[in-house]
């Protein structure tokens, strides 16, 4: 996390430092719990975890990169480009790779997605290289609140974090597509006999998905810098994030995305950095032991 | 004049299983027809197939004279025939009133002047219009398919063992309001374990056993007939 600071920062007891990776925890889980929306929309819609989330993060982050860093347009309007390049080629990977097995097991298209991932991942890096890029966003001094310290970058990422969240909320609880596609995730039969297409809704989901997962990597770019596996580096946190709130749960992703931020940075009282990401790992396995269907999840 | 004619027909769910081995049925217009038989007979899997949640092997299906077999469930949904199955027929993470919405997905126009109507037929549902349909008694979630069934303005609706699971008391009141719905001119087509009941208020019915036809004729008739009792009601 660049711009906060953990210790070492004019005030170093363990209270402060408690409440500074808690205000840590929970801007990095906001951020996270919008590719995990993404994870878990898709799994709702189509029932298998679609791992090339981690290559679309990538997608959005480049794409944004390039509206930025070379189109020169301000970050928070690259966001949107990240969001459509993710929704396109989430949309086109899936229909060329993904579609055409739908039908085999779950675990068949687990494997796929990972394979897609690999191909976006090898493409980005032809033709970007493997060396870290930064944004063009001005260096900013971190905004100090009595002991507790926030970078400007941090606050704005988890506000367009929030946003794209409210405007998902939005669009599947307001909308009739939106609850379509509710309804295609709670049963696609029934919800074809109502007229409701469910490959055109899956496609959708897909999009949106992968969207989020582009804006995603975006974010998570902004925070630090980008390099094709930006999204494979936080998969791990995204996964457990997903599972746990409850593979398929809209509302349980953002929990266990927050959950899992403020987990990996409160980590980091009693471990070493190096262990942070071991943190989404025992989070994945204490929840398939106790509670296998996710803090919100309706079925195992 | 017929509405609904099933000829000859074979379906199953594996590639060797026939659940139906040449089923026959026809329903006239504004006609109510109940399907009965032992568990197996294939009565479910009649209505599934006619709805177009089954694939037909053989033989046709034809609605007002046009063929249908082997349309998605939408397409049978767009020409007038709602299904209700016996499980699974709301959506449980929605609330009543997006479940109402979506079973008028099929025809957007006027859908909320149509859920009105409904709340005002069902005034249980419209107390519980937010709550999520997963949290419904099983009579009210029965109320619901079959409101949300009549949200698409079918003209023949096909139930799968509406009184599966409920109380006497809610039993009672689904079969009236099946046969309300019948006096008003809809043609009904019910699989039904309460097979007594539901040939109370039936035209007609049809005995399926293994698959086959067994026996046809008036409800009344199949109703009072002594092997049929015997078989299959208990009586």
């Amino acid at each position: 996390m660049s711009g906060i600071c953990v210790s070492g920062c004019g005030s170093n007891t363990n209270l402060e430092k408690l409440l500074q990776l808690t205000l840590n925890g929970l801007m990095a889980g906001t951020v996270l719990a919008v590719p995990a929306i993404g994870l878990t929309m898709i799994y709702a819609v189509l029932r298998f975890v679609n791992f090339s989330i981690a290559g679309h993060m990538a997608v959005g982050a480049f794409a944004g990169y390039m509206l930025n860093a070379w189109a020169g347009l301000p970050a928070v309007v690259a966001v949107l480009g990240a969001f459509i390049a993710g929704a396109a080629v989430g949309i086109a990977s899936d229909h060329a790779a993904l579609r055409p097995l739908r039908g085999y097991s779950a675990l068949t298209l687990a494997i796929a997605s990972i394979a897609v991932n690999i191909m976006i991942e090898s493409t980005i890096r032809f033709f970007f290289g493997g060396s870290p890029r930064d944004y063009a966003i001005p260096l900013r001094r971190d905004w100090t609140l009595g002991f507790l310290h926030v970078g400007p970058q941090q606050v704005e990422n988890a506000i367009i974090a929030a946003i794209a969240m409210a405007i998902l909320f939005v669009f599947l609880t307001v909308t009739t597509t939106g609850k379509a596609m509710r309804a295609v995730a709670d049963n696609p039969m029934l919800a074809d006999s109502k007229g409701i297409d469910p490959d055109a809704m899956a496609r959708l989901a897909i999009g949106i998905g992968m969207g989020l997962a582009g804006i995603g990597g975006m974010l998570v770019g902004l925070d630090t810098s980008i390099d094709p596996l930006v999204g494979f580096r936080a998969i791990l946190s995204v996964f457990a994030a997903a599972v746990v709130g409850g593979l398929g749960s809209v509302p349980g992703a953002l929990v266990g995305g927050l959950a899992i931020g403020l987990s990996e940075e409160l980590s980091l009282l009693a471990l070493p950095a190096t262990y942070k990401s071991a943190v989404g790992f025992l989070a994945i396995l204490v929840v398939l032991t106790l509670r296998p269907r996710g803090l919100l999840g309706a079925r195992a | 004049m017929t509405m609904l004619s099933v000829t000859n027909l074979v379906a199953g769910y594996g590639a060797h299983d026939e659940v139906l081995k040449g089923v026959g049925i026809t329903v006239a217009e504004r006609e109510m027809i109940v399907l009965i038989g032992p568990n197996g007979a294939g009565k479910s899997t009649l209505l599934k197939s006619i709805a177009g949640f089954l694939k037909p092997r053989e033989g046709a299906i034809a609605y007002q004279g046009k063929p249908i077999g082997g349309l998605r469930p939408r397409e049978i949904t767009r020409q007038g025939i709602a299904f209700v199955p016996q499980e699974a027929n709301v959506f449980p993470s929605l609330s009543v009133e997006a479940n109402l919405e979506m079973g008028g997905y099929v025809d957007r126009r006027a859908t909320k002047e149509r859920i009105e109507a409904a709340f005002a037929r069902f005034p249980v549902l419209a107390e519980r219009r937010a709550q999520e349909a997963r949290t419904l008694s099983g009579g009210q979630r029965q109320m619901l398919a079959v409101a949300m069934a009549l949200m698409a303005a079918p003209r023949l609706m096909l139930l799968d063992e509406p009184s599966a699971g409920l109380s006497p008391a809610a039993s009672a009141e689904l079969f009236a309001l099946i046969k309300g719905l019948h006096d008003e001119g809809m043609t009904v087509v019910m699989v039904e374990q309460n097979a007594l009941d539901a040939l109370a208020i039936a035209d007609r019915g049809y005995l399926l056993v293994d698959g086959s036809n067994a026996r046809e004729g008036r409800a009344s008739t199949l109703a009072a007939d002594a092997e049929v009792r015997h078989a299959f009601l208990g009586g």
